[in-house]
């Protein structure tokens, strides 16, 4: 039975307080730096100190003759373990596997080199000081473009440059669109390298019973079953005795979906050892160590003709992978998805793009919200931003001209994308009424008069969701979709719901509840969602690209609704009326129009188990189901106006608001859609404002500390008004839609045009990302020069 | 390894203990007395993740060594909740959904505790002002300071 429409009544749509919050307020949740195993040992990694050199001698003499140590590691003691590689199938991409630990050759500044175990993290990280390293340092090479100069210094001495992807693609008529324009156009950005930084860095805990062969480990993931089938395969041990269990996750953002080197030494340890290893890194490992994101170097050119219709787009989009391209083609993931978004909500008809992917001597490349989004929107929006004020025209109505209609849904893009339903012309409007748009203007031209520098920034977004494989496709990866939820009713009448799709901070637990609330006629506190644990619920993804409403909901949806008609179909017997008859509501199992005629969920579900006259001849009347689902592509959009005033003298900016217009079709619960989006906001502000991955150009990482490296703090962020419209999916389950990364997807670009908008016409020479006061400062007094 | 005696109260109990002499007080909580509410963010002191009070004022555990605080009364997180019943500052981050991960939930509520226990009626911008120390990175912050708001609304109209 298809389920398209979700029923709405007491909880989906509800703004309904979250069910596992206790636990996190009374500080009993545990993370995994919390977990406590009899006979723990401590795991603390010695980490090169240089961008790329090789290693020469590694001496543990004196780091082993410690008391406490147990054991150290190098590369050479684990050769028996593969190197990790890129799993995902993409053609022209070159391969650039990791050993574990350095093998003759550090690339990064970070890269674990040797691992220490000890009797406690204190005596470990002793020890690990006392680990010499001789190093002979080569030259290193931080900047993509340079890294594909021919004399670069080469990472991968088997590849013969450090460009391991280099791939033109072009759409519809691009030389007839160029050739009939009355503009042309041209812009580079260089977008600043951040990274998902969770208050919780990454950490896992390998416990290994040598007597029945079981592993289990722990560890603070997005992704346990694959992470589980990877260890399997890895280690060699039967997929059948792996565990995975991933405990509360202190945020993860994307980049706890990578499985590291560090997880599968700690893992491999725990089994070689026969005790529990732990590691929880620290800061500075987590700034150095664990994945980068965000950084491409973009270039772009528009066909314009005199009205503002963009006639056709061309991009180059390099993006700087670090020092390795592991896991899934991560090299890639910035450029590939950054061109597929090029063209946005605009309708673009004519499109060549160049993809590029490059090694440097820095953090390797991982998955931050808005993978491979966040920097051509901000490149994008920037651009048509100036391009209207080259052609003396409104930004906002620049938009306007260019924008996709509401009429020409579903919409395949340029580059294939299909999208199913949107509002991107009332997510526009509806945000400039909010801003009082006009009356701004008016305000910006008087403060100018003033000599104050009031700005604008308007940034319309698309979001690609859920990610089912369809959705991943079209991104340009062939990413594998498979999602289960099973849903259970026990003899008492309680809902169990085991989701592959587990809670890192969103709330799953209550969603989730509420669609199977919903469906099940019981109340949310009758509902227990279960998650993280390999042993305890269905196979499945994981958690990544906002797909859990959708995904989540979608599957629960469906196991629920299966459960339900068997319940109706045991009540139906005991009550003597037809199963289409009767309802479920408040946890009674009633027939419509006569509802005296009624039991309670609990008698129901006893009866099911224990009761043999109520099952027919060979059915199965197990009060359980699971269900799978794969969404076809689904799309989120919306619109993010920032106003903001620029200090002249200092260059600081002071943003006075941001306005969010935000469409994720149907919402499960608006209370926790909001929290994600300021959330996603106040990540966006960061990375326009504040944040940045600086190397020099040895390639030493100077922002390895939050003393170094500033996220936004309470006093940083403006007011976030925020306001809904539904547009439902017309392909999902309950026309869900994701939500989750449009704030980080669309805020740069919203706050750097606010900026930007506010100095013109100054700052037409900035490529570059963060907007600090430096940048802010330098741009303003070259323009009073000029 | 140095040792040294510790007599302090956490939570309002005595404790007793030998620790050694390098021990952060965010280790001896976490480690020796199993209080594993107090989490470790940065451990340099920015991050506030680690905030407990120590004689009643904010402080950052990571920074201050178990040593330290001999004879101090310590108040963590799991120190709040009285007989089951929630702290009105924990009740408020509940109903404001002012956390979604949590790592950063017990500092904040900490420091709003703080906060209110010397300045009961502030501002929005004073809150903002002083959680500024406390850094989020799921929220965005709104909902936490419109907690602490809440927080001070329910006592004027009690009070």
């Amino acid at each position: 039975m298809t389920l398209h429409i979700l029923p709405r009544g007491k909880w989906v749509g509800a703004r309904v307080k979250r069910v596992e919050d206790p636990r996190f307020l009374t500080g009993e949740a545990k993370y995994l730096a919390d977990l406590q195993s009899p006979g723990t040992v401590h795991a603390a990694f010695v980490r090169s100190p240089y961008a790329h050199a090789r290693i020469s001698r590694i001496d543990t003499t004196e780091a082993r003759a410690l008391p406490g140590v147990l054991a150290i590691y190098t590369a050479e003691d684990l050769s028996n373990l593969p190197p990790l590689a890129s799993g995902l199938p993409i053609e022209g991409l070159k391969p650039t596997p990791q050993t574990v630990l350095a093998k003759e050759k550090v690339r990064f500044v970070g890269e674990a080199v040797a691992v220490v175990i000890a009797e406690n993290r204190y005596l470990a990280e002793d020890a690990a000081e006392l680990v010499q390293v001789d190093y002979e340092p080569l030259p290193a090479v931080t900047n993509a473009e340079r890294a594909m100069a021919p004399d670069a210094p080469i990472l991968h001495e088997d590849l013969a440059s450090n460009v391991v992807y280099q791939k033109v693609t072009t759409l519809g008529d691009v030389e007839g669109a160029f050739a009939q324009a009355n503009h042309i156009f041209r812009r580079r950005f260089h977008t600043n390298r951040f990274v998902a930084s969770p208050m919780e860095t990454r950490g896992c805990l390998s416990v290994y019973e040598r007597a029945s062969g079981q592993l289990t480990f722990y560890s603070s993931t997005q992704m346990p079953h694959m992470l589980r089938l990877f260890l399997s395969l890895f280690l060699g041990i039967p997929e059948h005795k792996v565990r995975v269990i991933s405990p509360e996750v202190g945020g993860a953002f994307g980049q706890k979906m990578t499985i590291y080197p560090e997880q599968v030494i700690v893992a491999y340890l725990g089994k070689l050892l026969g005790r529990p290893v732990k590691w929880v890194e620290d800061r500075r490992e987590n700034l150095a160590a664990a994945t980068h994101a965000k950084e491409q170097i973009i270039e772009l050119e528009a066909a314009v003709r005199s009205d503002g219709k963009v006639l056709g787009l061309k991009a180059r989009l390099i993006g700087d992978g670090g020092a390795y391209s592991f896991n899934t083609a991560s090299a890639l993931i910035e450029p590939l998805a950054g061109a597929g978004i090029i063209p946005g909500v605009y309708d673009i008809q004519a499109y060549q793009h160049e993809v590029i992917a490059v090694c440097t001597n820095k953090s390797p490349v991982g998955a931050y919200r808005a993978v491979g989004w966040t920097a051509p929107q901000t490149a994008r929006e920037l651009f048509f931003d100036e391009i209207a004020r080259q052609l003396g025209l409104d930004p906002a109505e620049f938009r306007r001209r260019n924008v996709i209609r509401s009429y020409q849904f579903p919409y395949t893009t340029i580059t294939g994308m299909v999208y199913d339903s949107g509002s991107y012309q009332e997510s526009l409007e509806r945000a400039l009424e909010i801003v009082g748009y006009e009356e701004l203007r008016r305000r910006q031209a008087e403060l100018r008069e003033q000599g104050r520098l009031l700005g604008i920034g308007i940034s319309l977004y698309v979001e690609p969701t859920a990610w089912g494989s369809e959705s991943a496709l079209q991104a340009g990866f062939p990413f594998p979709s498979h999602d289960n939820a099973t849903v259970t009713i026990d003899p008492t009448g309680k809902v169990r719901v085991g989701v592959s799709v587990h809670s890192l901070r969103q709330g799953h637990e209550t969603t989730l509840a509420q669609v199977a609330a919903e469906i099940l006629g019981v109340s949310i506190d009758d509902v227990i969602v279960e998650h993280g644990d390999t042993d305890r619920v269905p196979w499945g993804m994981g958690t990544y690209a906002s797909r859990s409403a959708v995904i989540g909901g979608g599957m629960v949806a469906l196991a629920a609704q299966e459960v339900r008609e068997k319940v109706l179909k045991v009540a139906s017997r005991l009550l003597e009326v037809a199963p289409e008859d009767l309802t479920i509501e408040n946890g009674t199992v009633f027939a419509k129009g006569a509802p005296d005629r009624s039991l309670s969920l609990s008698q129901v579900a006893f009866a099911a188990y224990l009761d043999a006259r109520v099952r027919a001849e060979g059915e199965e009347p197990l009060l359980s189901a699971t269900k799978f689902y794969n969404p076809k592509s689904t799309y989120s959009n919306g619109c993010i106006v920032t106003i903001c005033e620029v200090d002249r003298e200092t260059g600081l900016v002071q943003l006075e608001k941001v306005i969010a217009v935000e469409d994720c079709g149907t919402m499960l619960n608006p209370m926790i859609v909001e929290g994600q989006v300021m959330g996603a906001i106040a990540q966006g502000i960061g990375g326009a404002l504040y944040e940045a991955m600086l190397y020099d150009e040895n390639g030493q990482l100077l922002t390895d500390t939050f003393l170094t490296h500033a996220l936004p703090r309470a006093s940083e962020i403006p007011e976030i008004v925020i306001e809904h419209l539904e547009t439902p999916s017309p392909v999902t389950i309950g026309g869900i839609k994701g939500i989750g990364e449009g704030g980080l997807l669309a805020t740069p670009a919203s706050v750097a045009g606010a900026v930007l908008d506010a100095i013109w016409p100054a700052g037409q020479a900035i490529e570059e990302l963060p907007l600090t006061p430096e940048r802010v400062l330098t741009a303003l007094s070259e323009a009073s020069v000029s | 390894m140095q040792l040294v005696r510790l007599s302090l109260k956490v939570n309002g109990q005595p404790v007793e203990a030998e620790v050694e002499a390098r021990t952060t007080l965010a280790d001896f909580l976490r480690e020796q007395l199993g209080l594993t509410g107090t989490k470790l963010g940065c451990e340099h002191g920015v991050c506030g993740s680690c905030t407990v009070l120590v004689d009643g004022a904010a402080a950052r555990s990571c920074l201050l060594l178990a040593a330290q605080v001999d004879g101090c009364e310590i108040t963590t997180i799991e120190g709040l909740t009285s007989n089951g019943t929630l702290h009105p500052v924990q009740q408020a981050f509940w109903e404001a959904h002012g956390l979604q991960c949590g790592f950063c939930t017990p500092g904040m509520v900490l420091t709003a505790v703080a906060l209110l226990n010397e300045h009961p009626a502030p501002s929005e911008s004073e809150i903002r002002e002083a959680l500024s120390g406390n850094l989020c990175r799921c929220t965005g912050y709104q909902n936490i300071i419109r907690a602490v708001q809440l927080v001070v609304e329910k006592q004027q109209r009690a009070g």
